[in-house]
């Protein structure tokens, strides 16, 4: 049975090849036209045959055609407008009008991954956004664009470089470990594996973001599910919950659409430091201060550097403009059965810093529907591709704390010739800080993302499905570092590092869908099973002594090659899933999810779990009473869920005991140590809400308490050196918990002719909690974490003041056994939010709208950079006296181990909430009567700005990356563009 | 009718897909990159590899690569052979001012390193034990080799810590709470290795390098031990055996060819290969030669106190040592490619035989053979072109031989391994040496301090006193 992922495809061939032949019913094609109450055309009203996916979209007059059966029944839904349903019959011409929809909720339907629901009737919690709060933002990663958009999903961009991976947190951290903290990305069907790539360049920790290469007009939806309900379906894979990408299909009405922005990014705000004069000011005090007579060594910035110059590093550093410029063409058609739409885009994006560094991305899509006559068969098949070049710097150049601490007056960094300028750096005993500048890292990846549905209507109700998927990501780094990079010191040669990565993978869903009316009880029922396979590959090799710097990545031009490292890796996973969901007259709901999953990842004995869930909710205002009594409440719904979902993202082959090659010739050496008992992260969510509709559901809100619990953390448990390593992977009988409420708010303020003004509104107030850790004290993690606390806490001394005597900082020795260490910290700071969310406006008026969104974020940060000051690096302008709350100027030993623990004591805590104008869109489209006689349906002009204004106490770079406080990650994007339809 | 039958084939064949998600599916093979332990164990080609990893693992171990991390420099910062030349590296400068943190990153990754040196040496003691595909000759002779690594790292572990935990299994969950073992059981595992490797190993160098442990390797390290137990009469034993092996042992004539790859006079030497990269210098002969280029990125330097120890006649002096002109420092020249590829014509030196004469020399004076002591100096003294001590004054007294003994080896064995900083503990010099010099100098420097990681993460394990 070792290849028996052959019997399944077999089998499933098989069975596709079994359905094909299809039979025809009798059919008539149906026109008509739609309109509003105003007997208006309507365009792009989507119209549909009740229970299946086939459709059609009116054209710009509001009529359409389309091919129908005498028992089929057509649906007419459009945005803001109540829905219709019309039984073909005998008619061929079927004119509507649509009523103007007061309901905000609509009838919006929710992709719930393996089925679908209407937002009135889910029983989870999922949260969606739409193509048109994203489409037009000037990002690289589509996750950003869900920066301060939904309740719970908090988003930290990380990094100022296009295509770095993101942090998504989605309700809190579960996991103890860093990296066990992903959601699962699907798109279109499709898992894709979320760990950043990894990377040589500046990116570095943060890695490339999967995800980069998708194009963000591409997308139709993104759909997070949060609660066990939502989640359960993905077993193992749910814990840290799913985000559910869709892209664009076509609906069949023909049409052209055409884009183009550019603009420019800046950074976003700048620290107010010493200039010259007052940094040697405060250099010289220090020497003063000390009684230390000023040599080459120790004050190099007073006898060595020129003492009148000048430099603002942070404009030379960070003070660039980089360009974006982004195209996207888009084409969809097709016949009445058959839909396609195609796109290509391009993006490219500079930097802000000083060198010459692109990042390009092509990307391209197709996306074709069709159907059978007789609409038993329906076929989709998606398929996203995207290139994208990255250059980066290499890894060794810090500009980021540079621009903030050289000393004004520190020597040129470039020689007149170009080269780095190494010799008056030397004298000073210091390399130049560019060391590496010339360092290119240029990062190729390609992208495919495919995949395949498939459904057959075996008879009424039952559906048979199947989804295929096939994704390959491959990404190419060459990392060049040329001699006159580096100190001539060492004798540098010319060097390369080039890394490929290739991940693939594959999986097959076949799945049983049955749904069955009787009486007032309605049943969905979903079976399907999962096979999976990842496959996932490095090369990395260094190489050595180019003879010249042109040849740098060419590694046949390399004197030797070292440090090749191969890695393959390989996943396989399988599961059966299901679900059962039920509703009583619409009023209410029971949905059961479950699934089994077995993961390759564990050792044999551990690796299968199961795990499912129950939702159930209760649409109380459909009762009699309500319905009757409290006209006002124009809906309301109770619904609560509980389950448990997994965690299996631990490295691969981890449970084995194994050697590897060592860098030096001929030997192996073991590198891990292995534990083959380790076992799935466990996760219990539990949730109840409550959804209200107000004044004919023109005002929404939501409200929804959740308690999630993670358990049987699967950690890389820190360890002794003793025992060889640092640590192993092993389950800690440790909990965590994040509970909090979300609150959700919607509101059609005005809507009076042609103006029409919507709010928005999001808050979450998440609490994060090591609830429980038997032997926590005796355990390494006794100094990380502390029980009833937050992961996320800073343990920290207690300052107490300056000493009187020798003007230093002092922090409190608790334990007054005279040393400060772990047991003296404390001081116990959360950092974790208090709480987040965004207001976002639109107000549209005839061709004219406007959005905006106000990010919001109440939490603390730490600022403990720029106030050494004595120490030969710049520092805040606040700091250059000795006051009540600094130190006196000195660069001693003792004020260096004063700074040291006074940067971790609470007096470097500080308020970094802030208010964040996230993201402004103003639009314009020309009047339709000066356009259609030219054929163009649309023409819209628009603008965008990113990070445009931000209001925070805190003192560092950006709140948004709020410790240390030089570290920055939102940069300030302008840009204006073009739209036409055709 | 049709369509009920499609019905039930679809039925059973989803079914079917249902049920078979069989377990095998998740066996999945083992990646290229790894080999399973038991694997490594079931042949000798691969068995042998796992050595020749501990060999080049030396080499990368910071305890033992001679970079900056190292015992050489790390010892020789705390003794007085070594000074900063940028005292901006706070790290480093701990070590030379004797205010040691436990959070110090240099002393973190000496321990640590050492401890995953000990971890690969069981692991492979483990697997041989298990395996029974090896043969053997084969497999003593690796357990002596293995067991000779072991030995020597404890023996640093002992005389830099004290009290250390005795790791002798790969069993994390033991070893994570492990307590400190006492001196003397240290001590016994470090002899009982050491009379493995010096039963199991042969005389001669199999690869014809002297980068492999043979049974002279495990002697010449006997001898020291014994020393250091003031064991005197097996202290002279065993370094009788290595100097009486003169086919394959002898004193350089030019003390420039001393650290050339296998010299006469190596009994155990690292290969600059172990790091895996182009370059095949030594650590040591890039960490203490002035850098050529920018002198002042160059990180230590000798003090004046060693270099005026020399008689200006010592051809040590002038030979050994070298002087920067725009520094205005002496530094090691012991190693004399700073920075070189292609063939390596040095490698790291660990044991060499002028230090097995010293040991006689000490071991025969202290049984009062002070004939024997002085001409097994001589033999050093006479290298280093200086007047014999048998012919200026050959009634010395025990202790000034003694005496003269100790000045002797700061001067031969300078910035190899940390030498003086033992010498200076052993002998119960150290406070008297430095204290005067260092101001932060306290009785409890002599042991570094257990690294704060440890403790945080080891409940069982206590600070040395003093931290």
């Amino acid at each position: 049975m070792k290849f028996s992922y052959r019997q399944h495809l077999l089998r499933v061939t098989l069975l596709l090849i079994g359905v094909l032949p299809l039979q025809g019913f009798c059919q008539q094609i149906i026109q008509g036209q739609v309109s509003d109450p105003q007997e208006l055309p309507i365009p792009g009203v989507n119209i549909q045959i009740q229970g299946t996916n086939r459709g059609t979209t009116s054209n710009f007059d509001g009529e359409y055609q389309m091919v129908a059966r005498p028992q089929d029944t057509l649906v007419y839904t459009y945005m803001g407008y109540v829905s219709q349903k019309v039984a073909v019959g005998e008619q061929t011409l079927i004119n509507i009008q649509l009523q103007e929809n007061e309901n905000s909720l609509g009838d919006l339907v929710i992709n719930a991954g393996y089925y679908k629901v209407k937002d009135k009737e889910r029983t989870g919690n999922i949260a969606k956004i739409t193509a048109k709060e994203i489409e037009l933002q000037p990002l690289v990663s589509p996750l950003q664009a869900l920066q301060g958009r939904m309740a719970g999903v908090e988003i930290s961009t990380g990094s100022d470089t296009p295509g770095a991976a993101p942090t998504i947190r989605i309700r809190g951290q579960n996991s103890l470990r860093r990296e066990g903290n992903y959601p699962l990305y699907i798109i279109d069907g499709v898992p894709i594996n979320s760990t950043p790539v990894e990377s040589n360049s500046s990116l570095g920790f943060a890695g490339i973001d999967p995800l980069s290469t998708m194009n963000l007009s591409n997308i139709e939806s993104i759909e997070v599910l949060k609660d066990a309900d939502a989640t359960a379906i993905y077993g193992s894979r749910g814990a840290n919950g799913v985000i559910l990408i869709t892209t664009k299909k076509g609906k069949g009405q023909k049409g052209v659409q055409a884009r183009i922005y550019s603009g420019v990014s800046t950074v976003p705000n700048k620290l107010d430091l010493l200039s010259t004069q007052q940094y040697l000011k405060v250099r010289r005090q220090a020497f003063t201060n000390d009684g230390v007579e000023p040599d080459e060594f120790n004050a190099y910035d007073l006898l060595l550097w020129d003492q009148t110059r000048e430099t603002d590093w942070q404009e030379e550093f960070l003070g660039g403009t980089a360009h974006i410029t982004d195209v996207n063409v888009s084409a969809q058609g097709g016949s009445d059965r058959t839909h396609f739409r195609l796109n290509g885009a391009f993006h490219q994006q500079g930097t802000i810093y000083p060198a010459d560094l692109q990042y390009q991305k092509f990307t391209g899509g197709a996306h074709l529907d069709h159907s059978s006559k007789d609409e038993r068969f329906q076929l989709g098949l998606a398929i996203n591709y995207g290139v994208d070049q990255n250059e980066l710097l290499g890894n060794s150049v810090d500009f980021n704390t540079n621009a903030f601490r050289l000393p004004p007056n520190a020597p040129a960094l470039y020689l007149e010739d170009g080269s780095l300028n190494w010799e008056e750096w030397g004298e000073a005993g210091l390399n130049n800080p560019l060391e590496g500048i010339f360092n290119s890292s240029t990062t190729r990846a390609h992208n495919l993302i495919t995949s395949l549905n498939l459904s057959y209507e075996i008879a009424k109700g039952l559906e048979l499905k199947t989804n295929f998927g096939f994704t390959d990501f491959n990404s190419d780094e060459v990392v060049k570092m040329p001699q006159r990079s580096y100190n001539p010191a060492g004798m540098p040669l010319h060097r390369s590092l080039n890394t490929q990565s290739r991940r693939q993978s594959w999986i097959i869903e076949p799945q049983l869908n049955y749904q069955h009316q009787w009486g007032k009880l309605n049943l969905h029922a979903l079976v399907g099973s999962t096979l999976q396979e990842n496959q996932y590959d490095t090369f990395s090799v260094q190489g050595e002594n180019y003879v010249a710097e042109s040849l740098i990545g060419n590694l046949g031009a390399a004197e030797s090659l070292i440090n090749a490292q191969a890695r393959n890796t390989q996943y396989r996973y399988q599961a059966v899933f299901a679900r059962l969901g039920l509703n009583w007259d619409q009023k209410y709901y029971l949905n059961l999810t479950g699934r089994r999953d077995g993961s390759s990842r564990f050792a044999q004995g551990n690796r299968f779990a199961n795990f499912g869930a129950i939702g159930a909710a209760w649409i109380f205002t459909q009762e009699a009473f309500f319905k009757e009594q409290v006209a006002w409440l124009s809906f309301g719904k109770f619904r609560g869920s509980y389950g448990t979902t997994g965690s299996d993202q631990i490295p691969d082959y981890g449970y084995l005991d194994a050697y590897e090659a060592t860098p030096g010739p001929g030997g192996l050496y073991p590198t891990a140590l292995a534990n083959p008992q380790y076992s799935w992260e466990v996760n219990k969510k539990a949730e109840v809400a409550i959804q209200l509709g107000f004044l004919k559901d023109r005002i929404s809100l939501g409200v929804s308490a959740y308690r999630n619990r993670s358990s049987n953390q699967l950690v890389g448990y820190p360890l002794p050196a003793t025992t060889g390593f640092n640590s192993v992977q092993a389950n800690l009988p440790a909990t965590v918990e994040n509970k909090g409420w979300e609150v959700e708010f919607s509101s059609e303020n005005i809507r009076k002719g042609n103006f029409r003004w919507q709010t928005s509104f999001n808050i979450s107030f998440p609490k994060n909690k090591l609830i429980s850790y038997p032997g926590l004290e005796q355990s390494p993690y006794a100094n990380t974490y502390r029980e009833g606390h937050p992961l996320n806490i800073a343990l920290l001394y207690e300052y107490t003041g300056i000493d009187p005597e020798t003007g230093y900082y002092t922090v409190k020795d608790q334990n007054e056994d005279g040393v400060f260490n772990p047991e003296d910290q404390v001081i116990i700071q959360d950092r974790t939010r208090e709480y987040f969310g965004g207001i976002n406006n639109s107000l549209s008026y005839k061709g004219i709208s406007l959005q905006f969104l106000v990010q919001f974020v109440k939490q603390e940060g730490s600022f403990t950079s720029l106030f050494n000051s004595g120490f030969p690096e710049n520092q805040l302008q606040e700091f250059s006296s000795t006051s009540a709350t600094h130190h006196q100027i000195s660069q001693t030993p003792e004020a260096s181990l004063a700074y040291s623990r006074v940067v971790e004591s609470d007096l470097v805590i500080e308020d970094a909430s802030f208010i964040r104008l996230k993201t402004l869109n103003l639009s314009y489209s020309l009047p339709a009567d000066w356009i259609t006689p030219l054929g163009i349906s649309q023409v819209k002009f628009f603008m965008t700005g990113q990070n445009l204004w931000t209001l925070t106490d805190y003192r560092g770079m950006d709140p948004d990356t709020p410790i240390g406080g030089l570290a920055f990650s939102g940069l300030r994007t302008f840009t204006s563009g073009l739209q036409v339809n055709f | 009718m049709k369509n009920k039958k499609y019905i039930q084939g679809l039925g059973i064949i989803l079914v079917l897909l249902l049920l078979t998600s069989c377990q095998e599916w998740l066996e999945i093979e083992e990646p290229d990159h790894k080999l399973v332990s038991s694997e490594v164990f079931d042949t000798e080609e691969t068995a042998k590899a796992a050595m020749q990893g501990i060999y080049n693992q030396l080499y990368q171990a910071s305890f033992s690569a001679g970079w900056l991390g190292s015992t050489t420099v790390l010892a020789g910062l705390s003794a007085d052979n070594l000074e900063l030349i940028n005292t901006n590296t706070l790290d480093l400068l701990q070590f030379q001012q004797h205010n040691l943190q436990p959070d110090n990153p240099y002393n973190e990754t000496l321990w640590g390193s050492a401890y995953n040196m000990i971890y690969m040496v069981n692991s492979l003691l483990g697997g041989l034990q298990k395996s029974t595909k090896i043969s053997v000759e084969t497999a003593q002779r690796l357990e002596g080799e293995a067991k000779f690594v072991r030995a020597f790292t404890y023996f640093y572990l002992r005389n830099l810590y004290g009290e250390v935990p005795l790791v002798l299994t790969t069993d994390y969950e033991f070893n994570a709470t492990i307590e400190v073992s006492s001196i003397t059981a240290i001590e016994e595992q470090i002899l009982a290795d050491l009379a493995v490797a010096t039963s199991q190993l042969g005389d001669i160098y199999l690869t014809g390098e002297r980068t492999q442990i043979n049974a002279y390797t495990a002697k010449a390290l006997l001898a020291r031990v014994h020393l250091y137990l003031e064991n005197w009469e097996l202290a002279e034993q065993y370094s009788a055996e290595v100097i009486a092996a003169s086919g394959t042992y002898s004193l350089s004539t030019d003390l420039n060819e001393v650290f050339l790859a296998n010299s006469q006079e190596a009994i155990w030497q690292l290969s600059p290969l172990g790091a895996g990269t182009m370059t095949t210098h030594t650590n040591e002969g890039s960490v203490f030669i002035i850098n050529p280029f920018l002198p002042s990125l160059s990180y230590v330097k000798l003090s004046e106190g060693l270099v005026n120890s020399m008689e200006a006649q010592d051809l040590r002096k002038s030979n050994w040592i070298g002087y920067h002109e725009d520094l205005g420092v002496y530094h090691a020249y012991k190693y004399k490619i700073q920075n070189a590829t292609g063939e390596a014509a040095e490698y790291s030196m660990v044991l060499r035989l002028a230090e097995q004469y010293l040991i006689r020399a000490e071991a025969r004076t202290r049984q009062n053979n002070l004939t024997g002591g002085i001409a097994d100096l001589d033999h050093i003294k006479a290298r280093a072109g200086l007047p014999l001590l048998s012919v200026s004054n050959p009634g010395i007294s025990q202790e000034a031989l003694l005496e003269e003994l100790f000045i002797e080896r700061r001067k031969e064995l300078f910035t190899e391994w940390g030498h003086r900083w033992l010498d200076l503990k052993r002998t119960d010099r150290a406070q008297g040496v430095l204290a005067p010099m260092s101001p932060n100098w306290e009785a409890t420097d002599e042991k570094y301090p257990i690294p704060a990681e440890e403790l945080l993460s080891n409940p069982n394990l206590y600070q040395n006193p003093g931290y």
